[in-house]
């Protein structure tokens, strides 16, 4: 398992954190009602990249000269909806870890909640909400999915703001089955579009689990007193909007900011909304086992 | 004290931090979370770099320009020197200035040559030895100079001094016997009509005179022929006017048999019109002191700092107009 978000910071390829992350984590916590692999056999595929050796049917290779995967059963129809908040705050990096922001942290949580959906074989897809637009990946089953959400989630920059309410509600509109839906976010606004559709979900009885990711810096109010600061979403560039920390607005900093967060956790629980705030400095996989219990207890 | 003026400098200062450049603080990061913070003003911050250091230099010439000009600024520019006092003789000036082969000489305007010096000290080199030669005027005390000057005096032979006099009046006889007492080692001429010398005219006659005629001083036998002297100052027996024909002087009773008085009038007419003439000090050397006060600036740059001041204000307006463009 990762011990550090350091070395998330050091590849971009998220299979290879997603795999050291999962080491250990076996096919998750997810209380799918899929059973695994190969339970009561469905049917065969011609194998792709990304399957389990293990699934692969050797007879029918010995036979075929080809790989055959058997593919499963499922009665399961749960899907996974993963929702990345890209907008430009995202790009707050770690003050004491270089390299690392929590847009990056975001993507390995989510990465990793797609894997292990993957490997439950449920249905996963993909909204990314960046610059004012919802970016849709349709839900799918398989590791051609895998690849192409990890790729999706790799393209994700960190632009503008959060997209309306109109477009999310467009977006977010799987009623039909019922579907676990991660979001991770620094929920720096809200109530914004998203909170809506965040409660929304959760009034329409899907499983919402919020993510609200943090800096050490943030948290502690250790920001640089020489530098000048600026709001990367509200005003940027503008020249106007420029603030300032010192250690006369440590306390007016942390009274705000506590102040918005017991906001956000205040309106999740009423909402019965799991909501996990954690630090990107944090071990990733410490992280993502303490969201999925907290999920499963909640 | 014109070189107060040099505590002016600091005014330099001025342009220098005006053509500071002030920089907007470029060092803002992106925070997430500046919503929690206070909003404040951009910082801006001042940077040790010029603009226009052309327009700069310009203007702080200027003002130290200014500033020199105000303080009478003087560079020593002279080194030894032989200060020659006007009528001595070449001869006398060639061998006492034997020892100073390559010294300048300097005419000196007047006999006062210590005065000179004073004024001018500031001008020599501070290694400048100083040689006077002549008929010099003797200091009340004895003078204090920064540089060591050797006094040469050269007694000047007195010459018989003579003053014009013209006289007239029904009894010139008179007149003349009181001219013709004697007055030290001047001579007193009396012209019978007055000319381009006359110094002194007696109009000892019951009409008035011709309005042509004038001279600096006038002594009047009737002041009622001159206006002038109907509300006259008193100055011990004498009742004096000035008028367009010159200074009048009138008494009740001219002394011209009684000597005491007349000797109190000729003694008087000479301070009026000769002042009295300096001793020549003697010879001696006076060692140079550094605490001499220095003498009073004379603007010997004046003139080129002027001209200076002028051009760079022209420039510097010729500059700033461009700039501006």
């Amino acid at each position: 398992m990762l011990d550090s978000s350091a070395l998330v910071a050091h590849t971009t390829r998220l299979e290879l954190v997603i795999r050291h992350v999962l080491a250990g984590l076996g096919h998750g916590i997810h209380a799918g009602r899929e059973r695994g692999a190969g339970v009561e056999f469905s049917e065969y595929r011609a194998y792709a990249p990304g399957d389990e050796w293990r699934r692969v049917d050797w007879k029918l290779m010995a036979r075929a000269d080809r790989y055959f995967v058997r593919e499963a059963e499922r009665d399961s129809h749960v899907a996974v909806w993963l929702v990345l908040d890209a907008t430009a705050s995202m790009l707050e990096p770690s003050r004491s870890i270089d390299g690392l922001t929590k847009l990056q942290y975001a993507r390995v949580m989510l990465a990793c909640v797609a894997a292990i959906a993957q490997r439950q074989g449920d249905a996963f897809g993909l909204v990314v909400c960046q610059g004012e637009r919802a970016h849709f990946t349709p839900a799918a089953r398989g590791p051609r999915q895998l690849q192409r959400v990890l790729a999706q989630l790799n393209r994700a920059e960190a632009a503008g703001t959060l997209p309306g309410a109109d477009t999310l509600r467009a977006s977010l509109h799987f009623t039909a089955s019922p579907s676990a839906v991660f979001v991770a976010g620094d929920f720096l606004d809200w109530p914004s579009p998203l909170s809506e559709a965040i409660l929304r979900l959760r009034r329409m009885r899907h499983d919402v689990r919020a993510l609200c990711l943090q800096t050490e810096a943030e948290a502690g109010a250790g920001f640089d007193p020489a530098l000048s600061y600026r709001d990367p979403e509200h005003d940027p560039e503008s020249g106007q909007g420029s603030y300032r920390f010192g250690s006369d607005v440590r306390a007016a900093y942390a009274r705000n900011r506590d102040a918005h967060f017991a906001q956000v956790v205040q309106d999740c629980r009423r909402n019965d909304v799991p909501v996990l705030c954690a630090r990107i400095e944090q071990a990733p996989g410490e992280v993502l086992r303490t969201w999925l219990r907290k999920a499963v207890r909640a | 004290m014109n070189s107060l003026w040099w505590w002016a400098l600091p005014v330099l200062l001025l342009p220098v931090l005006w053509h500071r450049q002030k920089r907007e603080q470029t060092r803002s990061a992106p925070l997430a979370s500046a919503r929690f913070l206070p909003a404040a003003q951009p910082k801006q911050l001042r940077v040790w770099r010029w603009s226009d250091p052309l327009l700069l230099l310009l203007r702080c010439l200027l003002l130290a320009t200014l500033i020199a000009l105000l303080a009478d600024l003087v560079l020593p520019w002279r080194g030894d020197s032989v200060l020659v006092v006007p009528g001595t003789d070449p001869a006398l000036v060639e061998r006492e200035a034997a020892a100073m082969k390559d010294a300048c000489r300097i005419a000196l305007p007047g006999r006062d040559a210590v005065n000179w010096l004073h004024a001018h000290e500031r001008e020599f080199k501070p290694a400048a030895r100083l040689l006077v030669v002549g008929d010099m005027a003797m200091p009340a005390t004895l003078p204090r100079f920064q540089h060591q000057v050797v006094l040469r005096p050269q007694a000047a032979v007195p010459v018989q001094a003579e003053r014009h006099v013209a006289v007239f009046s029904e009894r010139p006889d008179a007149w003349r016997r009181l001219f013709a007492a004697p007055q030290g080692n001047m001579r007193t001429v009396v012209d019978p009509r007055p000319g381009a010398q006359t110094e002194l005219i007696v109009w000892d006659l019951p009409q008035a005179p011709p309005a042509a005629l004038r001279a600096p001083l006038w002594w009047v036998g009737d002041a009622r022929l001159f206006p002038e002297l109907a509300r006259p100052k008193q100055a011990g027996a004498i009742r004096y006017a000035d008028s367009a024909r010159g200074r009048l002087w009138t008494m009740e009773d001219w002394p011209l048999a009684d000597a005491e008085g007349a000797r109190t009038l000729l003694a008087s007419w000479q301070r009026l019109a000769h002042a009295p003439q300096p001793w020549t000090p003697p010879p001696q050397v006076l060692l140079a002191d550094a605490k001499a006060p220095a003498g009073p600036a004379r603007g010997a740059l004046r003139e080129a700092l002027s001209i200076a001041l002028l051009v760079l204000f022209a420039l510097e307006r010729i500059l700033t107009h461009v700039r501006r463009r």
